[in-house]
């Protein structure tokens, strides 16, 4: 009885080390590529933001109207620091994606294949969408600013809109890229696009066409009563 | 006849053919023209004859460029300069595409430094005033080899050139030592000496702008310490052949290029000590009263609307500490409204500054000011509108003053 009962202790000891030591090539291999990718990253991020500095992104970033933006939105980091933590968790992810395949999880087997083929689509959404929100920055502000210049009204909301359609065209082109259901955004997009514009000319065009005209009309009167060109400037 | 070899890249070969068969030519009256097709010839006769009676002692000739026009300006240029009669030697300056304000006065510097001129009269076409005396008034310091650039200085009524007197000629002063009223008079002299010394490396350069290049050679003048002058001539009539464009793009067209121009001699400006002595013939600071006082009104709603819907541009340009000082103007009344010299100083050091470290596009920055520039045209207007006219060249001194205490902090920020 007494022997049986240690066979069996021996046994279990013997088969529970017996399946650890299978494991711990694993688990190294494991912890191997996450830290590399960890050191990897970490070493690519120092150098982009090397890169990005000798090249005076922030400064750019500033010229490009991307750095008020983010002022405003509470994000105290500078456009290349973002730039810098783009690139850092990109390896990351990569080297965490190349991790998971080594622990051959039956689940996650063939999902780091999967995941690394969309990152192409996923880095052009990421780039559609930059250059949409720095377009839309850019166009809001100049159209602030042609409208205050024009002494009207209601720039700050036109500006608003304006920077939203275009953000929200860059989305949906983002999206599209990304091949999230892309005929449901293609549809979505063209009646939000199209409705509103409708919507817009017929609330102008009917209901508000008096007040339109009055608005114009006032407009005129006032430019020509005493407009910028009254004195000489120069 | 001197070399000039950049000006075989920017004239035609008929032109350069034509300018070497005409020989030397002392003093060279150089006129730009845009858009002034119906009235091209008239002007050019005026001009021709103005310089008939210098013309009789010395060897005389007008060179005309186009400066970009639409119409059939170039045409009639070059019909009018084939044409034969007698009086002063006649050039067309066919510059190359593209053409425009900046390329036709380098083209035609290019062709007095080709024909060995002593002096050159560079006029704006649209200058309608331009008479015998004032080509003999700014013709002399430089054939008396007393100055190498000659800048006019009008009649002008108070709130005449509210950009020139308020933010141009103070900024110039404070930058480079010079009081001079006109910064880009539509005429100006320059001796022949001063194209093969300190405007030489303008002369060749190929990136003259198309708007506001009287600017490029007032700051050159002055950014390399150059013999300057300044005579008086009465009140300046223009004509132009263009619609005028709106005062944002004014302000983009002449306040741009200063604030590049600052960037291009900052070496000059930043290091300066000492004012430059200005040689001046007569009083350069007679103001007439204006015709009728404009009404501010309108200037100051468009302050008032800029202050409500531009913060958020402003809050990019200008720091806090200058925007607190422009919340309370907001309460002002029209009739009562300032916005002092000092404070104006400040806020165009600040547009200057953000111009230089590209804080925002450079275009959206200049049209930004708009509405400032309009709030300081009502002040200005408000507060001289009860002063006599003796006092007048007071309140331009005060501004002047304070763009000049205004430096030292500008200085400081400049990187």
């Amino acid at each position: 009885m007494h022997d049986s009962w240690a066979d069996i202790l021996v046994r279990s000891f013997r088969e529970v080390a017996l399946r650890l030591a299978s494991y711990a090539p694993r688990v190294l291999a494991v912890l191997t590529l996450v830290l590399t990718g960890w050191i990897l990253a970490a070493v690519l991020r120092a150098l982009a933001l090397r890169i990005l500095k000798s090249a005076d992104f922030d400064g750019r970033a500033q010229r490009w109207g991307m750095t008020a933006p983010l002022t405003r939105t509470g994000i105290r980091r500078t456009p290349s620091e973002i730039v810098g933590q783009l690139v850092f968790w990109l390896i990351f992810l990569v080297g965490l994606l190349m991790a998971i395949e080594a622990l051959e999880v039956p689940a996650a087997v063939g999902f780091a294949p999967v995941v690394i083929r969309f990152l192409p689509n996923l880095l052009i959404a990421i780039f559609v969408m930059v250059i949409g929100w720095l377009l839309a920055n850019f166009l809001a502000q100049a159209l602030l600013i042609f409208i205050v210049n024009a002494q009207l009204t209601g720039g700050p909301a036109l500006a608003g809109a304006l920077r939203w359609l275009v953000i929200l065209f860059a989305g949906s082109v983002a999206l599209t890229q990304l091949g999230i259901a892309r005929e449901m955004i293609l549809l979505v997009f063209g009646i939000l696009f199209g409705g509103t514009t409708l919507a817009l000319a017929l609330a102008f065009g009917l209901g508000g066409r008096h007040v339109a005209r009055r608005t114009l009309e006032a407009w005129l009167r006032q430019r020509d009563e005493q407009g910028p060109d009254d004195i000489s400037h120069l | 006849m001197s070399e000039a070899p950049a000006a075989v890249d920017l004239f035609s070969a008929a032109s350069l053919d034509a300018l070497d068969a005409a020989g030397s030519v002392e003093v060279v009256v150089g006129v730009h023209a845009a858009n002034l097709a119906r009235r091209i010839g008239e002007v050019l006769d005026g001009i021709s004859s103005a310089l008939g009676a210098l013309a009789e002692s010395r060897r005389a000739g007008v060179l005309v460029a186009d400066a970009g026009s639409q119409d059939a300006t170039h045409d009639a240029i070059g019909a009018w300069c084939s044409s034969r009669t007698a009086g002063p030697t006649r050039g067309f300056i066919d510059v190359v595409l593209p053409r425009h304000r900046g390329r036709a006065m380098r083209g035609l510097l290019l062709a007095a430094q080709r024909v060995g001129a002593r002096a050159v009269v560079l006029v704006d076409a649209d200058v309608a005033s331009t008479r015998e005396d004032w080509l003999a008034a700014l013709l002399e310091p430089v054939l008396g080899e007393e100055a190498d650039y000659v800048s006019p200085a009008y009649v002008r009524s108070v709130s005449e050139g509210t950009l020139t007197t308020n933010l141009l000629a103070p900024l110039t002063r404070a930058l480079y030592g010079a009081r001079i009223q006109q910064v880009m008079g539509g005429c100006a002299a320059l001796s022949g000496g001063a194209m093969g010394s300190w405007l030489l490396p303008f002369v060749e350069a190929d990136d003259w702008p198309s708007h506001a290049p009287e600017l490029w050679l007032t700051a050159a003048a002055l950014a390399s310490g150059a013999r300057v002058a300044e005579v008086p001539l009465d009140r300046k009539v223009v004509t132009s052949g263009a619609p005028q464009p709106d005062l944002a793009t004014i302000l983009a067209r002449t306040v741009g290029p200063l604030f590049a121009l600052m960037e291009r001699h900052q070496a000059a400006w930043l290091s300066r000590t000492e004012p430059l002595s200005v040689l001046r013939r007569g009083d350069s600071s007679r103001v007439q009263a204006d015709a009728r006082s404009p009404a501010v009104d309108q200037m100051v709603r468009a302050f008032d609307l800029g202050l409500k819907d531009l913060l958020p541009v402003w809050e990019q340009i200008v720091p806090e500490s200058t925007l607190a000082r422009l919340y309370p103007l907001a309460l002002m009344a029209a009739d009562e409204f300032r916005l002092p010299p000092p404070l104006w100083a400040r806020i165009v050091s600040d547009f200057a500054v953000a111009y230089h470290e590209r804080r925002l596009p450079r275009e959206h920055l200049l049209r930004a000011l708009t509405p400032l520039y309009l709030g300081r045209t009502a002040a200005f207007i408000v507060h001289v509108r009860t002063m006599s006219l003796s006092r007048i060249p007071e309140a331009f001194e005060a501004i002047d003053r304070a763009f000049e205490d205004e430096r030292e902090h500008l200085v400081a920020r400049w990187r």
